[in-house]
């Protein structure tokens, strides 16, 4: 009796192990005959194709000749130098009299005793060349310009570089000698368009410069960029410090110079 | 919604304020909508766009799908970000050692991410909103900071978005792009001393709390207005 008990677990045994085997092979060799087919690699599908290619990535360029400006987001004191204590020199606000985002260039960063950063800038204000600290906190996020222009009041001519390279040039109308064009460095703060005004042709850019005669003269005396309708008078010293264009020369210049660009007056 | 910035002068804006031309919420709202008004905006933004990038490939399983338009420029908008941020920083040249060399990689990675955004999307693209960083590119450890924040929200942006893709090509691409954002967090959390992988699995961040991130930096900010139709009143 006990022999028969044995051989009939040593017979569940092998059964059992047979039909263990049997099904793992039927899985592996014959996905279609099982319930759960283990994944093969061969039956994998491919992966799919990418919709579009991500280009190489590109070192940043640095053109030469690059500066950046930043507009002022709330009234502020610029100091002569960057720290709160320092003098006061002027009050720059946030909007320009043509009711544009007041834009100024940044020059210089450095952080005072707390931490806190300060940035030289550029100010719109008489004597000319006149710079400041400000808080970084009053101004707004940078923009990069690669474009400068020169205007030379002796050969009535304004050149406009891009990288250093010459890109336009112009036959232009300066300040009489009553009312003279300062000399300076200035930058270009926005662009007046679509307005009704023969006089100032179809464009006009307004500049941080301002006449040192006609400080009386409304919205501050600001000496603009713009085109004309007398353009018999150009070149020459025609203007009341205003630097005149003809028109199709302000349009080609629209096209090429951003608002933020370095002015140098010489 | 207020903006709470640890430094302080993160204080003070929100979203609403500063993104005045709406091109950031635009993105946002291009994704998972579910009003009348956004399934046709999407169906007029995203059918040509995808035709267009499917026209790319070969991938016959791809069918064209107005919503994975709608998420590849909500990507784009989060890839503006992070590219500007980088870009910024290299050029400000405050940046030192292992931190300069990162955003020297890190930036030109995501501005071919843009590039590729931007050419795909073609005139669908959303516009590049203006950024103001605020000091977080002129300081080491802020920009640090702030680049681990940027990384970890992108991270967890694509994974919230990558299962909402229909088509498998374009699911390919934004895997892709999700895998090399991890890296870069990594990296920047390595070099902010921040444990760099300290989860057996990460969390993904869907659009509102994206949204959130991104309102609490305050770096999305309103374009300078430099143009007026104004009369001159220039010296003449």
């Amino acid at each position: 009796m006990r022999g028969f008990t044995l051989a009939l677990v040593v017979l569940g045994i092998v059964s059992g192990t047979a039909l263990i085997a049997a099904k793992l092979y039927s899985s592996r060799g014959d996905s279609s005959g099982g319930d759960v087919a283990a994944p093969d690699s061969s039956t994998l599908p491919a992966p799919p194709t990418a919709a579009f290619t991500i280009p190489r990535p590109r070192a940043l360029s640095t053109p030469v000749g690059t500066t950046r400006w930043a507009p002022v987001l709330r009234t502020t004191s610029v100091r002569a130098a960057p720290r709160r204590q320092a003098r006061a020199l002027e009050r720059l606000g946030p909007v320009t009299p043509e009711g544009t985002s007041n834009i100024v260039p940044v020059l210089a960063r450095r952080a005072d005793d707390a931490g806190q950063l300060w940035m030289r800038v550029r100010v719109p204000a008489l004597p000319v060349n006149r710079e400041g600290w400000v808080p970084r906190v009053t101004l707004g996020g940078y923009t990069v310009v690669s474009t400068r222009l020169v205007v030379d009041l002796d050969r009535f001519e304004a050149t406009l570089y891009s990288s250093d390279k010459p890109v336009f040039e112009a036959p232009i109308g300066v300040g009489t000698a009553n009312a003279p064009t300062p000399r300076g460095e200035f930058y270009v703060r926005n662009q007046l368009s679509s307005y009704s005004s023969p006089f100032y042709g179809p464009i006009a850019f307004g500049t941080s410069a301002r006449s040192a005669t006609l400080t009386d003269w409304p919205a501050g005396g600001f000496v603009g960029i713009h085109g004309t309708n007398r353009p018999d008078l150009l070149p020459g010293r025609v203007s009341h410090g205003c630097i005149r264009m003809r028109n199709a020369d302000i349009l080609r210049l629209a096209e090429l110079m951003p608002i933020g660009t370095p002015l140098t007056i010489k | 919604m207020r903006a709470h910035g640890s430094d302080g002068y993160l204080d003070g804006l929100t979203l609403a304020e500063v993104d005045c031309d709406g091109a950031l919420r635009e993105a946002f709202e291009r994704v998972g909508g579910d009003s009348r008004a956004d399934f046709l905006r999407k169906a007029t933004v995203g059918g040509a766009v995808l035709l267009g990038a499917f026209a790319l490939t070969d991938d016959a399983d791809a069918a064209p799908n107005p919503g994975d338009a709608a998420i590849l420029n909500y990507a784009l908008t989060l890839e503006y970000l992070q590219a500007a941020f980088y870009t910024e920083a290299e050029r400000e040249k405050v940046l030192r050692g292992n931190a300069r060399k990162a955003a020297s990689v890190v930036g030109p990675v995501e501005r071919a991410h843009v590039s590729a955004f931007r050419k795909v999307l073609g005139s669908a693209a959303v516009k590049r909103p203006t950024f103001n960083f605020r000091g977080a590119t002129e300081n080491e450890k802020l920009f640090l900071k702030t680049a681990v924040a940027f990384e970890d929200l992108a991270v967890a942006a694509y994974k919230a978005q990558a299962p909402r893709l229909k088509a498998p090509s374009v699911l390919a691409v934004a895997v892709s792009i999700h895998s090399v954002e991890a890296r870069h967090a990594g990296w920047m959390r390595r070099l902010s001393g921040v444990l760099p992988a300290a989860q057996a699995f990460d969390d993904a961040i869907d659009k509102p709390e994206a949204l959130r991130i991104v309102d609490s930096t305050g770096f999305v900010a309103a374009a300078a207005k430099t143009k007026t139709k104004k009369k001159p009143r220039f010296t003449g």
